[in-house]
């Protein structure tokens, strides 16, 4: 077998499947590239918290959140008013 | 551990449009957090309600990813509208997508569900009985 022969056997065995496999994991992996991190339920949360419609003087910085009941300091004055009585829902998953 | 933004901008975006949404069919006010809590998830959401500048008419979502928590938190005007029950339908279709991992499309869903279901037909002729 001439080198040329065994370097031309080992492109059409090897290399082109080597090849082939690579650019499938590119395009399987390729759309969770591009979205970054995603949330998996079960696994620690790593973003900062995020307020949606939130107070129009605060912002979503963690330093400016409301202190948590039983707290000493009294809540952030940002809000006009406090909810009488409250209904709604609970889940978890 | 990766760390970055918890939605990216379209997906902000589709959320924002849900509450918006939400806010025209129902008249009250939506608000949607994400975040942790250091202890018990139902006061943090009151807390946050109370954040806020309507809290009587205003339906709070809370999300809490790591403790795989959801709170519908509504105030005292808002629960007339929004029942317990109608909440509780609500927190079942959020529930099903976030064990999924679709933090978004729960959102989403949710919210549109939550301001449907607060929807108030308009009352025809109950003030102005001379008009047809």
């Amino acid at each position: 077998m001439t080198p040329q022969l065994a370097g031309h056997t080992l492109w059409v065995f090897v290399g082109i499947p080597v090849l082939v496999i690579a650019v499938v994991t590119l395009l399987v992996f390729a759309s969770s590239i591009a979205s970054g991190p995603r949330y998996r339920p079960g696994l620690s949360w790593w973003a900062p918290p995020v307020w949606i419609n939130g107070p129009v003087a605060t912002k979503p910085d963690p330093a400016s959140l409301p202190e948590l009941p039983g707290a000493s300091s009294a809540p952030a004055a940002a809000g006009a008013g406090v909810a009488r009585t409250t209904g709604g829902a609970s889940a978890s998953w | 551990m990766p760390v970055g933004d918890a939605f990216t901008p379209d997906q902000l975006f589709d959320i924002e449009r849900a509450v918006r949404n939400a806010e025209v069919a129902s008249g009250l006010h939506f608000s949607v957090y994400v975040g942790g809590a250091d202890s018990e998830t139902r006061p943090f959401a009151q807390e946050l309600l109370n954040e806020l500048d309507d809290p009587d008419h205003t339906v709070l979502v809370y999300v809490d990813p790591a403790g795989r928590r959801l709170e519908i938190v509504t105030g005292a005007e808002a629960k007339r509208q929004l029942s317990d029950t109608a909440a509780g339908l609500a927190a079942l279709t959020m529930q099903t997508s976030f064990a999924t991992g679709d933090l978004t499309g729960g959102l989403v869903t949710g919210v549109q569900q939550l301001g449907a279901n607060a929807h108030q037909a308009p009352l025809l002729h109950a003030n102005e009985p001379h008009k047809q």
